[in-house]
């Protein structure tokens, strides 16, 4: 059965681009957020197997979501999706418990590999 | 022989050995049929081979000696192509670990696995896992890993955390270098080493590994921990080579300052102020030249950093396609070996922006190194597409950095100086050609950390071209001290552009702004 994911950024295109990156490798994207406190109720909603989680959003940055989805949800697998510079960020992020991290710009197969290994074990 | 006493000396000049020898492999992938650059390789090849062979250190011997068989034969055929120059690489890649660990006084790397891969004509495999090497116990064992990232890896220090975090998984982590800490602390590094105790086989951790295709190295080094190899990771130390005559120097001011105690002392004990002023100021004038003559040991040509980046620039243009001739100009000038081990990543960075945003399919980059007074200027320039200032001030418009009243009134230099700020150009970054934020306030940090300037400048459709102006020196910073408001004060003296006593009618508003007219353009107040 396909996988679920949630795609979480505050720009259209980037979750367009994901939605591709992710349907064309056979995924099922299950929901998308704009905000970090949507992507708090999509994950309530339909618990998927992945989040892609930006870090500077409207309303909730991704760090804050990525909390509060691990306390409600300590088994939720959530990958950061970061511009280049925010080193200290995603460092926080992975602290907190963030599974792996994309850098924007992105290739498809940098995509592809972080999600591979993460299913890989 | 005493090894203890060659073995520093060994390194030092076999690292040379190696860093021409990986220069020259990019310079022959560009023209293979350069018989002269093909002969270069085969004696450097040969010279590490004799080293090493004098000093016993069988494998990277036979190591060195496998890749001068190689190159024999390609002087044979006159030619080299590009699938041996990855090879070689790879060898050489492999002979660097194998001086770090005659560095670390750890047992040499396994070789053989690696011979026999490039005898046998296959993909290189940089590190084999040797099962006989590590006996693999079903009890918990302890294992010590070493891995490197690609010099191209963006944000190293998140992928060694995540590295780390995964590592941890398989059980518990008793030595990390760099530690978690120093990790989230900032700390830049490409290398991990650590030790695990896992009930985990070699074999599983490594190809879970394996699927983290920024490494470019992962080994099991097999020594046991020894108290001594672990105090030289800590301080990995550099040995700087330093000229006779400079320690000639350092000997005769020894001697001169010895002289000059006795004299202090002497005028001291006879309460005789007119010597003891006398001495002091002979004091003072010897510390002075010693002082200059430390920070001259510090120096090192920039070369060091400039001599990796022709292989970046050959991963980069493999990995995008496009073709891109680069050069360096003003290698041999000084500066601080800190100030240089600091612009490793901003170099990179920069020349990784030229090529993924600036050049289209074909073009140039170069990286240009000139003095003015105490300063160094590190120039990039390509003949890419540019970088579009109206682009630059739309998008900021659209980001809510700027209004766009200011939007009309900013100079050229302050637009592009807004692709510096944090996640600028995210958003545009994957949508437009000419996103070119990539990093650049990584850059633009680090050179002010060194209490540098950086400058861009671009006209669109002919390029770019981004300077750091850096001072030679970081151990002593001139500073001009100012008391504001009850509060003191430091700027670097190479930041300050001018001085002026400005009277309080010139002071004007615009907006919410009080500026200045200074050179006819308005400057802002700050306090």
């Amino acid at each position: 059965m396909a996988k679920h994911v949630l795609i979480v950024d505050d720009a259209l295109f980037m979750r367009n681009l994901l939605r591709d990156v992710f349907e064309s490798a056979g995924w099922n994207v299950i929901a998308e957020a704009e905000t970090g406190l949507q992507a708090i109720e999509q994950f309530n909603t339909h618990q998927p197997d992945l989040v892609t989680m930006d870090i500077v959003m409207p309303e909730m940055g991704g760090i804050d979501a990525l909390k509060k989805i691990l306390t409600d949800h300590p088994a939720a697998c959530v990958v950061m999706c970061s511009a280049l510079g925010q080193e200290r960020m995603i460092m926080e992020a992975i602290n907190a418990g963030a599974r792996d991290f994309i850098v924007k710009p992105f290739q498809e197969q940098q995509v592809l590999d972080v999600v591979a290994r993460i299913f890989a074990a | 022989m005493n090894i203890a006493k060659y073995r520093k000396m060994f390194i030092t000049e076999a690292a040379e050995h190696l860093q021409t020898m990986a220069e020259q492999l990019v310079r022959v992938d560009a023209d293979p049929e350069d018989r002269d650059g093909i002969d270069a390789l085969f004696r450097e090849a040969h010279s590490i081979k004799g080293m090493a062979a004098t000093m016993s250190f069988d494998a990277t011997a036979r190591l060195a000696h496998h890749l001068e068989d190689q190159l024999s034969d390609c002087r044979e055929q006159g030619q080299i192509d590009s699938g041996m120059i990855d090879r070689l690489l790879a060898g050489v890649d492999l002979l660097e670990g194998l001086l770090e660990d005659i560095r670390s006084e750890r047992p040499e790397r396994e070789v053989d696995g690696f011979i026999k891969t490039l005898a046998a004509d296959l993909e290189p495999v940089s590190e084999a896992p040797d099962p006989d090497a590590e006996p693999v116990e079903p009890e918990r064992n302890r294992l010590r890993i070493h891995l490197r990232l690609a010099d191209t890896v963006t944000a190293p220090g998140p992928r060694l955390l995540v590295l780390l975090k995964r590592l941890a998984e398989f059980g518990p982590l008793h030595e990390s270098t760099p530690g978690e800490e120093q990790l989230l602390q900032g700390e830049i590094s490409r290398t991990l080493s650590v030790q695990l105790e896992t009930a985990v086989s070699q074999a599983e951790i490594h190809q879970c590994l394996q699927r983290y295709r920024e490494l470019t190295e992962i080994t099991f080094p097999s020594a046991p921990p020894e108290e001594k190899s672990r105090k030289r990771s800590v301080s990995s130390s550099t040995s700087v080579r330093v000229g006779t005559d400079l320690l000639d120097r350092f000997i005769n001011l020894t001697g001169e300052l010895i002289t000059n105690r006795y004299l202090l002392q002497g005028a001291a004990s006879e309460k005789n102020w007119q010597e003891l002023n006398e001495g002091l100021g002979q004091l003072a004038r010897l510390v002075k030249d010693l002082h200059h003559q430390v920070l001259q040991v510090r120096m090192m040509p920039l070369a060091s950093v400039t001599g990796r980046l022709p292989r970046a620039v050959r991963e980069l243009c493999r990995s995008s396609g496009k073709e891109v001739q680069f050069t360096v100009e003003g290698a041999s000038i000084e500066l601080d070996r800190a100030i240089l081990e600091a612009l490793n990543d901003p170099l990179l960075h920069m020349i990784r922006n030229a090529i993924d945003h600036g050049i289209e399919a074909r073009g140039s980059i170069k990286v240009k190194a000139w003095r003015e007074r105490d300063q160094v200027l590190i120039q990039v320039v390509d003949d890419g597409c540019g970088i579009d200032p109206e682009q630059i001030r739309q998008q900021a418009v659209q980001r809510n950095l700027i209004s766009p009243d200011q939007a009309q009134t900013l100079r050229k230099y302050d637009i592009f100086q807004l692709i510096c700020l944090p996640g600028f150009s995210t958003a545009g970054q994957v949508t437009e050609t000419s996103g070119r934020g990539v990093g650049m306030d990584v850059v633009k940090t680090a050179v002010e950390r060194l209490g540098g300037v950086l400058l861009i400048d671009s006209t669109p459709g002919q390029g770019a071209r981004i300077t750091m102006k850096l001072p030679l020196s970081v151990a002593i910073i001139r500073v001009l001290l100012i008391d504001c408001a009850g509060s003191l004060m430091g700027v670097p003296i190479s930041r300050v552009l001018q001085t002026l006593e400005v009277s309080p009618q010139e002071v004007q508003t615009s907006g919410k702004q009080l500026v200045i007219s200074l050179h006819g353009e308005a400057a802002a107040v700050v306090a």
